[in-house]
């Protein structure tokens, strides 16, 4: 019985729950280091936690926020992110962030590029992040 | 008739509010006056022109930030901000006005690296110079201005490259004509017409 509730709960629990709305990424040359902005929306009524955002456009991506610690600005690596039931997210400008650092190709206004977003329990879901100048 | 009379009414005050505005704009004054306390420092810029900070700007109103080429966060949004307070500027027909940022990470910051940051964002070189130089001048401005700039974490990539970021200052300077500092705005958050505003107020 427990089995058959943990199966159905499994099946309930569809990555459509878990969506990566509106995101955009800045424009920056090869080499150089970019951020990736988005909103996290999970509309079931569960948790989850992003761990990982991965892209063939840098060599290197990490999950970061940036903080004012006494009027300096300073970014922090973060291993992970919870998000609760019925929650959004938003990675903005000035806060959360996934850093894309040594870019392999420039990052143009109005180029696409290709995410993938690692969740403990919604898997991964994949987004396109269009490149826009701000 | 009745209804003229409302008109009439209405454009009273409408006028009374617009002069009201004007004379208090031209009557605000900015709240900081202090010496740049820095001088003849060579610089280059993005083209590798040779600069001398802030003597090559004597005479214009300068607004100024610091930034390095390798933030991802913070240093686009003030650059962006920058552009946007250059463009508006413009629009409204300013002159003798020059936008500076200054690297704080000089060995990463070639101006080769300055001009790449600066022509993928389309930045009108006209009065906007991004400049670098020995690290000795470019401490110098920084303490003489105020602003910190302190290596953090190092991250390691597959390749092996070492990437470290700063912790920072966020700020955009008002500088005007005779070098004194007139006003500090948050870079990344700056108002941009409020900005503008001011430029006006130290007028051409």
């Amino acid at each position: 019985m427990i089995f058959l509730l943990s199966i159905l709960t499994i099946l309930n629990y569809n990555s459509n729950s878990i969506e990566i709305n509106n995101a955009w990424v800045r424009p920056a040359g090869k080499g150089m280091n970019s951020a990736l902005y988005f909103e996290l929306k999970n509309s079931s009524a569960n948790s989850d936690e992003l761990f990982k955002v991965s892209s063939n456009a840098a060599e290197l991506v990490q999950l970061h926020k940036t903080v004012n610690k006494n009027g300096l600005m300073e970014m922090k690596e973060i291993k992970s992110l919870k998000i609760n039931g019925n929650q959004t997210i938003k990675f903005a400008p000035g806060g959360y962030h996934v850093m894309l650092i040594k870019l392999k190709k420039d990052l143009k206004t109005g180029n696409k590029i290709g995410f993938k977003f690692y969740f403990k329990k919604a898997g991964i879901i994949k987004a396109d992040a269009v490149v826009k100048s701000y | 008739m009745k209804s003229k009379n409302i008109h009439t009414r209405i454009s009273i005050i409408f006028f009374i509010s617009i002069l009201i505005t004007f004379f208090y704009g031209c009557g605000k004054k900015l709240p900081e006056d202090i010496p740049i306390g820095v001088k003849d420092i060579v610089l280059l810029n993005q083209d590798s022109s040779r600069i001398i900070f802030p003597d090559s700007f004597k005479g214009k109103t300068l607004l100024l930030s610091f930034i390095y080429t390798n933030c991802p966060d913070i240093c686009p949004m003030t650059t962006h901000n920058m552009q946007l307070i250059q463009q508006q500027v413009k629009k409204e027909g300013i002159d003798n006005v020059e936008f500076v940022e200054i690297s704080f990470d000089p060995l990463r910051d070639t101006p080769s690296k300055l001009k790449e940051f600066g022509d993928i964002r389309d930045i009108d070189y006209n009065n906007f110079n991004f400049l670098t130089g020995n690290p000795v001048g470019i401490k110098s401005i920084l303490n003489n201005m105020n602003i910190l700039a302190l290596p953090g974490d190092t991250t390691e990539t597959k390749s092996g490259s070492k990437i470290y970021f700063f912790t920072h200052t966020d700020r955009i300077t008002l500088i005007d004509k005779n070098g004194r500092i007139r006003n500090e705005y948050r870079g990344s958050k700056a108002n941009i017409q409020a900005v503008v505003n001011d430029i006006k107020i130290l007028g051409d």
